[in-house]
């Protein structure tokens, strides 16, 4: 529920200060072949407030947000500000100031679904791979909801609210090849409250179709051989590339903390074909899969065009680093739980399409593998990265060829990007993941595929 | 002695509560954490945090339907409402006779550090480390560093009648830094550990300080040549991410349950070499920041779950062990004690012939059969028994158990990490690949 009138609170500002009442509220949901593992709804609420004085700040929570624990909280902030000051206090100018205002609810109008609705969704998922991959050997189905709503008001004049929800299912098989264990597993779903992503349990079919044809090819699939290959990357690889790779690195907070992006500022860091953009919250004409109006500073949030036609032009940016580097904050400060405090985080982060085929960028490689679907990604100051690869295909002479199981590829980001020959002129996004530096927080990466040269960590 | 502000009596609240509701059983977790944080950002004092909060985690059973609700409020209007709401979720739910709680055990408190932070020390500790690392350090960039104290106040109550409390202070510390010199940048890696006291220099924390030393050293890497299958001695610092896998490819509740385990038939039966023994012991003295009772309501009791190669103990919960038929986990899992072996450091690495000193594995998630593959992070190249260079765009692949069956020296030298604690372990048959 939104949290009226917060701007009455601030007359207890000592020092620059935010105050942020927030409450998260998430549902999960496992069925592990059948049975209901998981079955939880969490609510965190509660209030923070984040005081700046001499070039330090000073954060307080508290679980509530009663006027009396807001009146506290705030001053418990100035005082733990004051505090570090008096002995770490160093000259500071002021911070720079783009508020952002209004109120951005993206709640569905429609009636909300009971824990029994989604648990019936779930189920009937459940009974179509029972029915259509009875020789499984396990199976799991996954609903994962989560609401941020957040009320924000600072010192220099943002007032805002904002109510963003995410929907997530996943299906996950596993067969039996030899006496071991194969899987493969696919999420669906993003923006927007369950009843607004999803409608009727038959939707998903052809995608649960899709998804056990593959696993049974990956299932007869083959080891990759490891070394150096001409890949293509389809877009889900080139949205953790985009994410893990390069963005990482061009984080403001790492960059003053040691990544080799410090250097690489209006320099050319990829192939011309390679333009790449945080989004805040329409990309394209399309409201991206985490939308950002106002970032967690009040500041009103801006695309950040990282790489244009493979030239570095931004890094992302919060206040403090924008007064660092004398440029205009992007808005991308960003917090996870009303006790935590803003970090420098990605939006929506993509490569732009570029004018290719698809089919093209896998006629174009002679030996090498058509990777789909990542697991997970890494990034590094030196830029190195790392992804796993759940799903992927070899490509012989210019055609696919066998699945192959999991394996890793990995590369030096700002080395492999000047390999990029081809980008295709299509593009998807994925609204499902997670990324984690001091907190978790909800992250989009989209993209088209992207033909380039990259390490696998495959069998000798 | 009880008294309103007590978790155990808010805990047996919301426990009635969830009987009143309509739950033929039920069961209660309550805490009440106090954090106090100081941050380093790029080598600055940045962020002094003080945050509160609550927590309310409450089951359901009807029959053998459960629901779970977890909210931040200890307010009787919140509990009731909460009680409710899990109930309304278990009564959703299918039935499934593995779920149950933990028998009848009276109350037991327990209480490990201290119930304030000495922010004064703390500052100290931080400020000192800051300028230890400028001197002694001086190619390293502190990233970012993290020196905190929680204090929690636990509770847990269910219907059988089953009671537990803990009063837990402790100090954490990370580190997460690079080296940068004439425009080069090494590979980020980090240190840190858990303790109760801040008697030790934060350099000393894990190790902390030797791996910023090994974070200059890493400016000049160059990629391994060609493909070979060799050796990994791996660091206590990484062996957690292979105890990570042993937990969750071949001992947990998922693996267990969905059969995937490689070793779910493997109990009394020896799945690594002899050299290997894993210990859980939440209770020390090996570990100093454990646990006194599981998740689930148990009292938690130290068991080897490797012992010289054998496989002793799954890490199965009470739910997991209701499904499988198979014995729960004593210790209630994690709190990881590896037993040091008989062989110096030094030794491991004299009997490499080819292979990789592994000290961060930055890898994607393992398969199901305990294939794994990534990069060889902050890692060296070993020839002919000696430590030749730091290495990148170096990968590794294999299987875990084939890992730990080939385990062939234990380092006599262990890491402590407080809530973990190991050595370094040398094993053959990895893949290892170059640019």
């Amino acid at each position: 529920m939104k949290y009226g009138d917060i701007g009455r609170h601030k007359a207890l500002f000592g020092e620059y200060t935010e105050l942020r009442v927030q409450e998260n509220r998430s549902i999960g949901i496992n069925l592990l072949n059948g049975d209901i593992m998981r079955n939880v709804s969490v609510a965190e609420a509660g209030v923070s407030a984040r005081a700046f004085k001499d070039g330090v700040w000073g954060l307080a929570s508290a679980p509530e947000s009663s006027d009396g624990a807001i009146a506290d909280t705030v001053a418990r902030a100035t005082a733990n500000a004051r505090f570090l000051a008096g002995k770490e206090g160093r000259p500071a100018g002021v911070l720079p100031s783009r508020p952002g205002s209004g109120s951005r609810d993206l709640s569905t109008r429609k009636p909300r679904l009971s824990q029994k609705g989604y648990i019936d969704f779930a189920r009937a998922l459940d009974g179509y791979v029972v029915r259509r991959f009875p020789g499984l050997m396990s199976r799991m189905v996954g609903v994962n909801l989560l609401d941020m709503e957040k009320t924000l008001l600072t010192a220099d004049g943002a007032d805002a609210h904002s109510l963003v929800p995410r929907s997530i299912i996943f299906v996950s098989m596993t067969v039996e090849e030899k006496g071991e264990p194969v899987e493969l597993y696919e999420a669906f779903g993003g923006l927007g409250h369950f009843e607004d992503v999803f409608s009727d349990p038959a939707d998903l079919h052809a995608d649960i179709e899709l998804l056990g044809e593959r696993l049974g090819q990956k299932a007869k699939g083959a080891y990759a051989r490891p070394g150096t290959f001409d890949v293509v990357l389809d877009s889900d690889l080139a949205g953790i590339l985009s994410h893990e790779a390069i963005g990482h690195t061009v984080e403001a907070d790492l960059v003053l903390g040691g990544s080799v992006a410090a250097d690489y500022m209006d320099r050319e860091v990829a192939s011309p074909l390679v333009t790449m953009v945080d989004f805040a919250n329409t990309a394209l004409g399309k409201t991206c899969p985490v939308p950002l109006w106002v970032d967690d500073e009040g500041v009103e949030a801006r695309d950040a065009v990282l790489i244009d036609k493979g030239v570095l032009r931004s890094y992302m940016h919060n206040k403090e680093s924008a007064a660092h580097f004398g440029v205009e904050p992007t808005g991308n400060a960003r917090a996870y739980r009303f006790s935590d405090e803003p970090l420098v985080r990605m939006r929506n982060t993509a490569i732009l399409p570029g004018a290719s085929k698809l089919a093209d960028l896998i006629a174009s490689v002679d030996d090498g593998y058509y990777f789909m679907r990542a697991s997970n990604g890494q990034a590094d100051s030196t830029s190195e990265f790392m992804f796993g690869v759940v799903l992927g295909y070899e490509i012989k002479g210019g055609k696919l060829g066998q699945a192959v199981r999991d394996c890793t590829i990995s590369g030096v980001a700002f080395d492999m990007l000047k390999t990029v020959a081809m980008v295709s002129d299509d593009m998807s996004w994925t609204g499902a993941g997670m990324c984690g530096k001091k907190q978790p927080i909800p992250v989009g990466m989209g993209g088209p595929a992207v033909r380039c040269r990259i390490n696998v960590g495959g069998r000798a | 002695m009880a008294n309103e502000t007590d978790p155990v009596v808010t805990a047996r609240k919301a426990v009635d509560a969830l009987l009143a509701a309509g739950a033929d059983k039920a069961r209660a977790s309550v805490s009440r954490k106090r954090l106090s944080e100081l941050n380093v950002d790029s080598g600055k004092m940045s962020l002094y945090r003080s945050t509160a909060d609550v927590s309310l985690a409450l089951l359901a059973l009807d029959g053998s339907r459960k629901g779970a609700v977890a909210v931040n409020r200890l307010d009787d209007a919140s509990i009731e409402a909460a009680a409710a709401e899990a109930v309304a979720m278990a009564r959703s739910a299918a039935p499934d006779p593995a779920n149950d709680i933990a028998p009848a055990r009276p109350l037991e408190r327990f209480a490990s550090g201290a119930r304030e932070p000495d922010s004064g020390r703390m500052y100290e500790r931080l400020r000192e480390f800051v300028d230890w690392a400028r001197h002694e350090r001086p190619l390293a960039n502190l990233e970012q560093c993290i020196l905190d104290f929680t204090f929690a106040e636990s509770a847990f109550a269910n219907s059988n009648g089953a009671e537990f409390a803990e009063d837990s202070g402790v100090y954490s510390f990370q580190a997460m830094f690079s080296s940068r010199k004439d425009g080069k940048v090494s590979s980020f890696n980090g240190g840190g550990a858990s303790h109760r006291g801040l008697d030790l220099p934060l350099a000393d924390w894990g190790g902390t300080g030797e791996l910023m030393r090994q974070s200059a050293e890493q400016l000049e890497t160059s990629s391994v040549e060609g493909s070979f299958e060799g050796d990994l001695v791996v660091t206590p610092d990484c062996l957690g991410d292979f105890l990570g896998m042993l937990d969750g490819i071949f001992l947990g509740d998922y693996c267990q349950i969905t059969g995937a385990s490689p070793w779910k038939d493997a109990l009394g039966k020896r799945v690594a070499s002899e050299l290997l023994t894993v210990r859980s012991a939440p209770l020390g003295p090996d570990i100093e920041v454990g646990a006194n009772y599981t998740a689930d309501g148990f009292r938690a009791e130290n068991c080897a779950l490797i012992e010289r190669g054998v496989l002793r103990n799954f890490t199965l919960s009470h739910y997991g062990s209701l499904k499988t038929g198979k014995a729960r986990c004593p210790s209630g899992g994690g709190s990881f004690a590896v037993d040091p072996g008989a062989a110096p450091l030094e030794d491991l690495i004299k009997d490499v012939k080819r292979g990789i000193l592994l000290a961060r594995f930055s890898g994607g998630m393992p398969s199901e059969n305990g294939d794994f593959s990534g990069v060889a992070k902050n890692s060296y190249l070993i020839e002919n028994g000696r430590v030749v260079r730091p290495v990148s765009e170096t990968m590794i692949a294999g299987n875990a158990a084939r890992v730990f069956e080939s385990i062939r020296a234990v380092s006599r030298e262990r890491k402590d990490f407080g809530a973990m604690v190991g050595p370094w372990i040398l094993a053959g048959g990895v893949s290892i690949s170059g640019k």
